[in-house]
């Protein structure tokens, strides 16, 4: 099956397997090994990409849902704006994840920041997929709050002077 | 990898009656909602068993609707639950938000539909359970004489004896009608994970409406994943004829009616299946116990 799909900027046209999941075709097809995990399914969290901006797991998702949709993976991700925000909340705050869940992580809380989601409950929820222990529940909470604020000032744009 | 391998046939119809001339054409086709559950199985890719045509059920349109009135609300099979909770949170009974919630992170709820959820095959969610609690009614469509037709029916009469949800044959769930409900008594609780330890693991719903010392129109139904789902009338009846609070005696009479039944409808629950079952019910009768007791005498 031939899928039209645009993965880290690239847009694409791929012949796979409908049902292969998205985890294995970056993996395999698109050669991303840094921090995805075929999991066969056991929700370990750490495949994580972002699917039209939104946080999904790469392993539940199948090849033909990903046509005509724009994916990207930490790979592409670390080298944006939205990171260095990210990067600058978690200096902020003082903590870092893991280098096993920094990249899941990472795109969880730019889903969070981009949705502007700051109740504590919600965001705990969000981070019970991954179930690394490297990080306390109320820094999470902190670096989606210190992240929502760095992006705003970013957004808010100087009055310009005449 | 296994790109060698036939790689299964995607339909994917635009509406209803496209859905129906796809089916007729390859009737023994998988329905593909979410994916969740499809996907999670460790024998998902490459599947020896997965069917060589699939139909994609996102594309269409009726499936995505959302309807309120004063009285109900009606989801589209491919609503998901994250799309439930965000529509609905705040008039939605809290059994099934409670539900919704405790089966965790956002990435899973918003790939789970409520038709996926309800029409698992060979494994039973929690959440049929807890729509058979509310009252809840399905829409469901089948292809009868070569033409689509539609049914309205009750959760409870699509479980089959042994406690599955049972769809007609190139059926599947169109919409969901969950009834507004004003019991006091609602509770939801899942002990064990359901997608990793399905063994293990149950789930009950419950819902009544306290009056005094009496409960009226109590509902409860236990979950097991790989068994099925465990309802029956005689348990809330049993339940209409208690007088809370419950003291011990009565509470290990209770307990021992329920696992009766229980046993009698699944022979091979767990132990610790049985000790959870035990523990959730403890649970229940508990806050029943502190919610009857909290009403002044002279109310009663």
């Amino acid at each position: 099956m031939k899928i039209d799909c645009t993965i880290d900027g690239k847009t694409l046209t791929l012949s796979l397997n409908s049902d292969k999941p998205l985890s294995l075709i970056l993996r395999e097809n698109m050669g991303e090994d840094s921090a995805l995990n075929h999991c066969s399914g056991r929700m370990c969290g750490l495949c994580t990409v972002l699917v039209d901006g939104k946080a999904m797991l790469a392993c539940m998702v199948p090849a033909f849902e990903i046509r005509g949709r724009n994916v990207t993976t930490f790979a592409s991700f670390r080298k944006t704006r939205n990171m260095k925000d990210i990067e600058k909340a978690y200096e902020s705050v003082g903590r870092y994840p893991c280098s096993e869940c920094f990249p899941s992580r990472s795109l969880i809380f730019e889903s969070l920041i981009d949705e502007g989601i700051t109740d504590p409950e919600e965001i705990l929820k969000e981070f019970t997929i991954v179930k690394c222990p490297c990080m306390d529940p109320d820094d999470a909470v902190n670096i989606v709050r210190r992240g929502i604020e760095i992006r705003r000032k970013r957004n808010v744009r100087r009055p310009q002077l005449t | 990898m296994y790109e060698g391998l036939s790689s299964p046939n995607i339909h994917t119809p635009s509406n209803l009656s496209e859905y129906a001339s796809t089916i007729l054409h390859y009737p023994s086709s998988t329905l593909w909602a979410g994916g969740t559950f499809i996907m999670t199985r460790p024998e998902a890719y490459p599947s020896r068993t997965m069917n060589a045509e699939i139909i994609y059920l996102g594309n269409i349109e009726e499936l995505h609707r959302f309807q309120r009135n004063d009285r109900s609300a009606e989801f589209g099979a491919m609503v998901t639950l994250d799309g439930i909770l965000s529509t609905g949170k705040a008039v939605l009974p809290r059994v099934l938000i409670d539900n919704i919630q405790t089966i965790g992170s956002r990435l899973i709820t918003r790939r789970a539909t409520v038709g996926g959820t309800i029409s698992t095959k060979d494994f039973t969610t929690s959440f049929p359970g807890t729509l058979i609690t509310l009252d809840a009614s399905a829409e469901v469509r089948f292809i009868r004489k070569r033409r689509l037709h539609s049914r309205w029916m009750p959760i409870t009469r699509l479980l089959d004896k042994a406690g599955r949800i049972a769809i007609p044959q190139q059926g599947m769930i169109s919409r969901v009608r969950i009834a507004f409900t004003d019991k006091n008594c609602q509770y939801f609780d899942e002990v064990g994970s359901f997608m990793l330890d399905p063994e293990n693991s149950v789930a009950a719903a419950f819902t009544a409406t306290l009056d005094q010392d009496i409960l009226i129109n109590p509902k409860i139904a236990f979950t097991y994943p790989t068994h099925g789902v465990c309802y029956s009338r005689d348990i809330d009846s049993i339940f209409s004829s208690l007088r809370f609070p419950l003291d011990d005696a009565e509470f290990s009479t209770l307990e021992q009616m329920i696992f009766t039944f229980v046993e009698s409808s699944f022979q091979d629950i767990s132990p610790l299946q049985r000790t959870r079952t035990s523990g959730i019910i403890r649970k229940i009768v508990d806050d029943l116990n502190e919610k009857a007791l909290t009403i002044s005498p002279e109310s009663r």
